[in-house]
């Protein structure tokens, strides 16, 4: 039964007979100010059964997964009127940040053609067969429930990287300033296992959405993937590169989109709304001081009397190790990264950067050590392993990127990028002793903007959408002004560097930071469908 | 133990998210949310009238809510706006004290309400002893409690002597009121939500239930007959993209289809003998119909002869269910009475009211509309009586013990009416109660010029930031939903209760409270003396209603209410005690299943009349026609509250964007997104293109919630109701980057 209140106290708040204005003023103040002491009704009916048990009953399984399923949401699009309740529900029901849902909706736009066709799609996390969250954690801080399947996010072992965000295709998991931790869906775990339906399920107005199990053998990619199934979005035979909507072989999401058939020429409601990814200012510094470090310390190694190049290789390096630092929103729990190195490349960038980082401190510390055995010897051999290894760095930080699927980001796009800020602080620092070479660094540096010209012009090519396409409208339009500051700084490092590359250095390296922020902000991350004119930043 | 150094699977971290039994039916809740005790209350937002379950901790305030089970509304669902209800209330902008304009330096400050209240009291006094009773007016809404409305209505016109009130529901529910009037001879409407799940053909027109009743279409996907569902509608809403057909006609080529559907249906003679006998006037609309072929309105129509045959068959199918359902599309337009009313006709000629799963059915858009329709003292004298019936007058002067002298004869103006005395310097003073006209009114464009004319303008809000409260003079701070106690009255005509469950900020009080001070300061504080409470209030008005269609002398308390699941009118006192204490479900009531009708001979009136001319039709300087309409079922009319959620805002477009064809799109070089000028011969504003075959060619869609929608918009009225006509104007589209 419905509960009440008691009585309103409104009523025993009888003002006296000729109370003066401000008499009745307090006296109503003082009566607003007052809520109604609650009491349980005797009535109610305390450890009764959900109320809503009847209504989910049938929207999720009566038993748990078997061997070899795993639990997944099904949404029937048909049902789904975008009312988008659900994302109301896994606020409340989750007690969320006045901010925060684990499920999001979109649209879907079918095109130029009449009948008009729009679908809204209620996405939360796909709890994919292959998480590459999970994969891409240095720490470990992701699970797959071997019982149920689904992707657990440990939140108190979550280093606040950001990776799991950069792997995700769906952006699933979102970052919490508050906590310097990521949070996400956990499919209403603790309700599913008391037989209670997750929050959404039991919002929908509509019963569009329910947990089903599905089959889970990630060996092998069985064959019913490959079947082309015109109801789900994410079939790769079905799927069409501009609608925007991800791709489904890499991490093979579990949800099920059914009932109603999507057109080929459909397309996300948000694809072309050109919103600026985050920047990573921390990530920005880190990849450039480092590169730059490397470089400038690789270039002291070939010229004997370098000491300040391999003094300020150091501090530049360094300054990038300590900016990743601050890009971690729990650095103190950051010492388990090692738990993620069979899989990520995360881990194994921190391995990298640590096991180089002795070498730049032992060459600045060399010159001033006493003689010792072989001291000339040891000398010789930290200085070549500084090329080698550091290469070894920079190529762990390009798959980092590499591994998360964006097209800007792949070794073709990013290896000329990243290499290319070492190779040209390389000849940069080595004309400073070999001025013939200052041409080549010249050429270095105009060289390294090559790739992004390429993306720029893939804008003005007029056609289809793509993500290269949506990563070049982006440095045209809302990220023109620095990518005319990166170019701008780049051309005048060039002609600086013909002169004096000690003057050229800063100048390059701020290009450099601009080229790298553009990097980051630039790329088209793949999403599951947004809403038109939303403009949630990622 | 290694193990557990390396994952740390708990912590404080984890600990946020974990979860306890919630008691009280809820299932699994937030351990640090999980409620003391929990208590009930009507959504604020819509007339769908929703109750939802508050969360309540130790000390009564409200911690989270939920959709309550069992309700025989929303059977446990509601929209986003009902889940976030209670985040608009931690706004930073909610007023925490009055505001005074200082003359001087044109700024607000902050006064106390005892320098308010006089303020107010002087000033609208000496307009009073300056320019009589016609020279202030207020302006209110279909927000509030009735017994609040009723307070306001009641204080200023029999307490303070002044004429002229309307409210915001003019721009929603005035044509359904009309319409309903003049055909039934009182303003009611016939159904009851369970009607959506036992019809058997189901016509939406100019109804977007999916996206603004999100709850009424559940109650539609429930229909276990597999009903069709036709949507008239000039744009593919969501509703129409979901419906088994979707008729997509010329905008304001309603009216002529009605009309040749009952051109048909009388041809084809598919009438109902026994629903006609309690009309009057068939033998005349025959006549008037037979002009209206299908052949003769295609043009107008731009449907196919075969499609309106079709159409007239299916909703004329002897032995089938049929029920009309409209909101706003018919409403809010020139010829609106006349169109809702020709659906009436439709009803009343195939027999399809008065019965399960029928009805010319007006959905109401405001969460207390309905209570305003009868209590809220401005059309209509409170209580559903008539102000120019000296029986009535009497009887509500002895009821709330007035004088009988204090009752004005003469209704009020309109609040189209309102405004124009306003720009003329008739009217010289102005209170606004939680609406936002600066915003909502047609041709908004008028209103800064109007505040000029204004001596005083007094806006009583719950923020201090509305377009109308920003240039007010004076600003009361008022206690919104959630920090009050009251009746709504649903779309259904089911009473229901709203409860304080939060403090309200500063020194807001509730609209209920500062009528109180209003009364008292003015010297009529003893008219009211028994208005110490809104139950106390409710009780009275309930009195009042005794022998009106609107009798609802059976209910004994707020606590009769709650237990009931709420209580559709009529509910006199003399129903049956099996009745009286029927459970829910059963408590589904709709009207006329006798065939009697409120008019003085008991026969439904059909009415009709040539449909008009488009105001302002397309032109070649003014080539497309702008509709509006509901954007997004997370956005409320201007967006005072629904703005103030993080969540809501997560899920509409934060600009003001349009819908145009593709082909007219390509015709105009424009792209997706692209930011687009939209200008009418009143105003223009800026807005992003989507492009989409929503519309039709030659169409705009712009959603009203973004202010700058009804600088755009043509102020015409709908003859009869006074109802704006918001729906078709004039517009140009000017291509800027």
């Amino acid at each position: 039964m419905v509960t009440t209140l008691q009585p309103s106290p409104e009523k025993e708040a009888k003002s006296s007979p000729n109370p003066g204005l401000r008499t009745l003023i307090d006296d109503l103040l003082d009566e607003q100010s007052t809520l109604q002491t609650p009491v349980a009704r005797f009535a109610e009916d305390h450890d009764r059964e959900p109320d809503l048990a009847g209504h989910y009953r049938n929207l999720i399984p009566l038993t748990k997964p078997g061997e070899g399923e795993q639990y997944a949401f099904e949404v029937a699009l048909d049902r789904c009127t975008g009312c988008k309740a659900c994302v109301s529900a896994c606020h409340n029901l989750n007690g969320l940040d006045d901010d925060e849902a684990w499920r999001d909706t979109g649209t879907l736009i079918g095109g130029d053609d009449a009948p008009a066709w729009q679908q809204t799609v209620t996405t939360a996390c796909h709890h994919c067969e292959s998480p590459e969250c999970m994969h891409g954690c240095p720490v470990g801080a992701y699970e797959k429930d071997e019982e149920t399947g689904i992707v657990r996010h440990l939140d108190d072992q979550c280093i606040g990287c950001s990776y799991c965000i950069l792997k995700c295709s769906y952006d699933v998991p979102k970052f919490s300033k508050s906590r310097g931790i990521v949070r996400k869906c956990d499919m209403c775990q603790q309700r599913l296992a008391e037989g209670e339906a997750p929050a959404c399920v039991q919002a929908c107005p509509t019963e569009a959405i329910r947990i089903i199990k599905v089959p889970s053998n990630i060996p092998g990619i069985p064959e019913r993937r490959r079947k082309a199934n015109p109801t789900n979005l994410f079939q790769p035979e079905r799927h069409n590169p501009q609608s925007g909507i991800p791709h489904d072989s890499v991490t093979f999401p579990t949800t099920r989109y059914v009932g109603r058939e999507t057109p080929q020429t459909a397309f996300a409601a948000d694809r072309d709304k050109l919103i600026p990814e985050h920047a990573h200012w921390p990530l920005v510094l880190m990849l450039v001081l480092t590169q730059a470090g490397i470089g400038l310390l690789g270039s002291s190694v070939f010229a004997p009397d370098s000491f300040t190049q391999t003094i300020l290789g150091t501090l530049l390096f360094n300054a990038g190790m300590v900016a990743a630092v601050f890009h971690l929103g729990q650095p103190l729990k950051a010492w388990r990264f090692f738990l993620g190195l069979r899989t990520s490349w995360l881990s194994r960038e921190i391995l990298a950067f640590s096991l180089f980082a002795p070498i730049p401190i032992i060459l600045c510390a060399l010159p001033l050590l006493p003689d010792f055995p072989y001291k000339e010897f040891f000398t010789l051999i930290t200085r070549i392993s500084v090329l080698p290894l550091g290469f070894a760095a920079v190529f762990t930080s390009i798959m980092i990127y590499a591994d998360t699927h964006r097209s800007l980001w792949s070794v073709r796009r990013s290896a000329p990028r990243f290499f290319g800020t070492v190779i040209s602080l390389l000849l940069l620092g080595l004309s400073i002793h070999s001025p013939m070479l200052r041409p080549f660094a010249a050429l270095a540096i105009a060289a390294k903007t090559l790739p992004e010209f390429i993306v720029m012009r893939r804008s003005q090519i007029q056609g289809d959408w793509s993500a290269l396409r949506h990563s070049g409208r982006l440095l045209l339009g809302p990220l023109l002004r620095i990518t005319l500051w990166r170019f701008g700084l780049a051309a005048l490092s060039m002609l600086l560097v013909l002169f004096s590359p000690w003057l050229a250095l800063p100048v390059l390296i701020a290009s450099e930071i601009l080229e790298r922020q553009l990097f980051f902000q630039s790329v088209h991350a793949p999403k599951m469908p947004g809403n038109f004119g939303v403009s949630s930043p990622h | 133990m290694f193990n557990k150094l390396l994952k740390s699977k708990s912590g404080p971290l984890t600990a946020e998210l974990v979860q306890s039994p919630g008691m009280f039916g809820l299932g699994k809740v937030p351990t640090r949310l999980a409620p003391a005790s929990t208590t009930t209350s009507i959504c604020g937002y819509c007339a769908t009238g929703c109750q939802l379950k508050l969360h309540l901790d130790q000390n009564g305030q409200a911690i989270n809510l939920s959709p309550q089970a069992n309700y025989p509304v929303n059977l446990g669902m509601a929209c986003p706006k009902g889940w976030q209800a209670l985040d608009p209330l931690d706004a930073s902008d909610r007023g925490t004290t009055p505001l005074l304009r200082d003359p001087a330096t044109g700024q607000r400050r902050p006064i106390d309400w005892t320098n308010a209240i006089q303020t107010f009291v002087s000033t609208f006094k000496s307009v009073q002893a300056n320019h009589g009773r016609d020279s202030a007016a207020f302006l209110s809404t279909g927000q509030i409690p009735l017994e609040e409305m009723a307070f306001l209505g009641l204080l200023w016109k029999s307490g303070m002597g002044f004429l002229h009130g309307d409210a915001n529901t003019r721009q929603c529910m005035a044509t359904a009121v009309t319409a309903y009037k003049q055909s039934f001879g009182f303003d009611a409407p016939p159904y009851t939500y369970a009607d959506f799940e036992q019809s058997d053909v189901i016509v939406l027109t100019g109804a977007n239930l999916a996206i603004a009743h999100p709850i009424l279409w559940q109650r539609i996907m429930r229909n276990e007959r597999i009903p069709k569902i036709i949507v008239i509608d000039p744009r593919a809403t969501e509703t129409a993209q979901a419906a088994t057909q979707h008729i997509q006609l010329k905008p304001k080529g309603d009216l002529a289809l009605y009309y040749a559907l009952a051109h048909c249906i009388i041809r084809d003679k598919r009438t109902d003998p026994e629903s006609l006998a309690n009309t009057e006037g068939i033998e005349d609309f025959a006549e008037f119909v037979k002009d209206f072929s299908p052949q003769f309105v295609a043009g107008q129509t731009g449907l196919s002869e075969e499609t309106i045959e079709n159409l007239a068959r299916t909703v004329s199918e002897p032995g089938k269910r049929v029920s009309w359902w409209w909101t706003m599309g018919i409403n809010q337009s020139y010829e609106g009475v006349r169109t809702a009313q020709a659906i009436i006709n439709l009803c009343l000629i195939t027999g399809n009211i008065g019965k399960p799963g029928t009805g010319p059915n007006s959905v109401t858009g405001q969460c207390n509309a309905m209570g305003s329709r009868l209590f809220s003292n401005t059309t209509s004298l409170v209580g559903g009586h008539d102000f120019t019936n000296q029986e009535h007058r009497a009887k509500v002067a002895s009821g709330l013990s007035i004088p009988m002298e204090n009752i004005p004869q003469d209704s009020s103006l309109a609040f189209d009416e309102i405004l124009r005395a306003a720009e003329e310097g008739k009217i010289k003073a102005l209170w606004i109660v939680a609406t936002n006209p600066f915003h909502s009114w047609i041709n908004s464009g008028r209103l800064a010029a109007l505040r000029e004319n204004l001596d005083f303008l007094v806006v009583q809000d719950m923020y201090h930031t509305t377009e109308s409260a920003e240039v007010a003079d004076l600003y009361l701070p008022a206690a919104g939903w959630g920090e009050k106690s009251g009746c709504f009255i649903n779309s259904e005509r089911r009473i229901a209760t709203i409860k304080p469950v939060c403090k309200a900020p500063g020194q807001a009080l509730t609209d209920f409270r500062i009528f109180r001070l209003l009364a008292s300061a003015w010297g009529c504080g003893s008219m009211f003396d028994k208005w110490t409470d809104p139950e106390a209030a409710f009780l009275q008005l309930r009195n009042l209603t005794k022998n009106r269609p609107c009798d609802i002398t059976g209910i004994e308390s707020y606590d009769h209410l709650d237990h009931a699941g709420g209580i559709q009118w009529p509910f006199p006192e003399d129903i049956t005690s099996d009745e009286k204490n029927a459970i829910p479900d059963a408590a589904e009531r709709r009207l006329f299943e006798d065939g009697n009708y409120h008019t003085p001979n008991g026969k439904a009136r059909i009415l009709f009349e040539k449909p008009a001319i488009m105001p302002e039709p397309p032109c070649d300087l003014f080539p497309f026609l702008l509709l509006t309409g509901r954007g997004t079922s997370s956005q409320w009319h201007t967006q005072t509250r629904t703005a103030k959620s993080e969540i809501l805002k997560k899920l509409y477009p934060d600009q003001a964007y349009v819908e145009i064809h593709p082909r007219d799109a390509r015709n105009l070089q424009i792209e997706n997104n692209q930011k687009l000028t939209i200008r009418s011969r009143r105003g223009e504003m800026s807005a992003t293109a989507y492009i989409a075959p929503t519309v039709q060619r030659g169409q705009l869609f712009l959603p009203m919630h973004y202010p700058e929608v009804n600088r755009l918009t043509h102020p015409s009225f709908d003859t009869y109701s006074r109802q704006p006509n918001y729906k078709a104007c004039a517009v140009d589209i000017l291509i800027g980057r």
